[in-house]
């Protein structure tokens, strides 16, 4: 365990100075999370914005901006970790760079989840958490709420790398997958909104088909103690279960891979 | 003339050939593009759960048929030309590109035409089914479908020609990706892609009006909704088209400079 633990710290430290040597860079990324939270808040200022809208989806404004915020925050948690990692396993497939991966004494899963990490979009999480503060300020937060809060989005972590790693998975049969992150990218968009916003078909969708609600929805409502205890949980349920699955299904994928030779 | 016609033929026939490789990545392409799909489906619950059954005016088909609309008209806008100019200036491929007695201008925007078409029957086949799940109706009036060709066509002429001046950026600049993803958030949000854009705060209607954003989602998908007058439709095809030299004046400007800036890898 302390092995990779020290094996993150490692890989942080590669990472960053890899990525100082474009200072340019950071200014055009700040500029990018920045567009992005606008993106987010615009949407929902304008829902907000309308003669006689109290709320959207039974849900009063900072109350949604809540779930605006755990949306910029597994944005950033994407751009950081995730997305950087899962688009190079399709690369390494075609290369046959996977073959070094395999070879290595640590676990392979681990190895392509947490390899590199894309500080520059590090500010997206800092908006994220900015805004979740600012939300709750104006909000009657219990420290109870606060606790379930942060387990519960603990899950919906889970959740989005599952999902992710599932589809990079892929990339072993498919070797381009970069298009089916697209189409995840797509679905998560609906994320930044309250599932109860949604009409009813498309909100059992969002819970049952696609977990989108679990990631942002359920977190938000465990903090303004709105939430069921069966959708509590559920959420950790559904991130365990899929753990379970992707690495099953990883393992599986591995031991049927054969090289980018042969 | 038939000079000019030979190159044009030519051009759109192997980059027709090229597009129609990624057919299925283009399907997937169409639906990840949900903004507008989603904006949908929240208005549209927004209206229903409102008293009256309305917000602004806007029924829940009505809010059905503007996002469709928008839907529709953003894929026809979509532009990618950046991505490819980047590495191209960077890596120095553009030096061969500029042995063709043939600017590289016309290469990519032909390329972007000629995806329009391999896009067409399936985005209109998942507009079809998507109005008739959601309860959308497009407008009778047979006029509209002409002008909204015709203001499509312009407003993807201006987005592919600021795309590409900011892909120049890069005999500068190395990163121009930022800058793309600002001007498309100022073009989504103005353009419409939220709301009508009678929805937003007046300030920044009255800001609005003078880009050319609103002409290019909103006044489209209000023309398809009935909701626009053919007065409106050629106001906004003036203004897009004086966008349009505005662009194509700095584009020439730009591209000289940058040439003369060019070293190309190893030259």
């Amino acid at each position: 365990m302390t092995r990779y633990l020290r094996l993150v710290r490692v890989f942080t430290g590669a990472s960053v100075s890899a990525q100082l040597e474009y200072r340019a860079n950071f200014f055009g990324a700040v500029l990018a999370s920045l567009g992005e939270a606008g993106v987010a808040l615009l949407g929902i200022s304008i829902l907000f914005g309308q003669p006689g809208a109290t709320s959207v989806g039974g849900w009063t404004f900072r109350e949604a901006l809540l779930v605006t915020g755990f949306f910029m925050l597994t944005e950033g948690f994407i751009s950081v970790v995730v997305q950087p990692n899962m688009s190079r396993i399709s690369e390494a497939i075609r290369t046959g760079n996977m073959d070094f991966t395999l070879l290595k004494p640590i676990d392979a899963q681990f190895n392509v989840s947490v390899r590199y990490l894309n500080l520059l979009r590090f500010p997206d999480v800092l908006l994220g958490l900015g805004l979740l503060l600012y939300a709750s300020a104006g909000l009657p937060v219990t420290l109870a709420g606060v606790l379930s809060a942060a387990t519960l989005y603990l899950s919906s972590l889970v959740i989005v790398y599952c999902i992710w790693l599932g589809l990079s998975t892929t990339a072993f049969w498919l070797v381009k997958t970069q298009n089916v992150s697209e189409l995840f990218n797509g679905v998560f968009g609906a994320a930044r909104f309250p599932v109860t916003a949604f009409p009813v078909p498309v909100r059992v969708v969002l819970t049952f088909v696609v977990p989108v609600a679990f990631i942002t929805t359920v977190p938000a409502q465990a903090l303004v103690g709105s939430l069921t205890p069966a959708l509590a949980l559920a959420s950790p349920v559904v991130a365990a279960a899929l753990f379970w699955v992707t690495r099953r299904f990883w393992l599986y994928a591995v031991a049927s891979y054969t090289s980018a030779s042969s | 003339m038939t000079w000019a016609w030979r190159r044009l033929r030519v051009l759109f026939s192997t980059q027709f050939a090229l597009m129609a490789e990624y057919r299925a990545e283009v399907i997937i392409w169409m639906l990840s593009g949900t903004l507008s799909l989603v904006m949908m489906l929240v208005w549209m619950a927004q209206a229903a759960a409102a008293p009256g059954g309305q917000v602004r005016g806007y029924s829940p088909a009505e809010f059905a048929t503007y996002f469709l609309a928008t839907w529709l008209v953003s894929q026809l806008m979509v532009v990618w030309v950046a991505h490819e100019l980047d590495p191209a200036i960077r890596q120095g491929q553009l030096s061969p590109w500029l042995l063709r007695p043939l600017d590289p201008f016309w290469s990519y925007f032909i390329g972007h035409v000629a995806e329009r078409f391999v896009r067409l029957p399936a985005l209109l086949a998942l507009v079809a089914l998507f109005a008739w799940l959601a309860g959308a109706q497009f407008t009778r009036e047979w006029w509209v479908y002409p002008a909204v060709v015709g203001l499509a066509a312009l407003g993807f002429t201006v987005r592919f020609l600021w795309e590409y001046l900011i892909g120049l950026l890069a005999f500068w600049t190395d990163s121009s990706t930022s800058f793309q993803e600002l001007v498309w958030l100022l073009y989504a949000a103005l353009g419409g892609m939220f709301a009508p854009l009678a929805f937003y705060p007046e300030w920044v209607q009255r800001v609005a009006v003078w880009t050319p954003f609103p002409y290019m989602l909103g006044l489209p998908a209000q023309l398809l909704s009935g909701k626009a007058t053919a007065e409106q439709a050629g106001q906004g095809a003036a203004v897009l088209l004086g966008w349009g030299v505005i662009f194509v004046l700095l584009r020439l400007w730009v591209w000289r400079a940058g040439l003369r800036r060019y070293g190309a890898v190893g030259a």
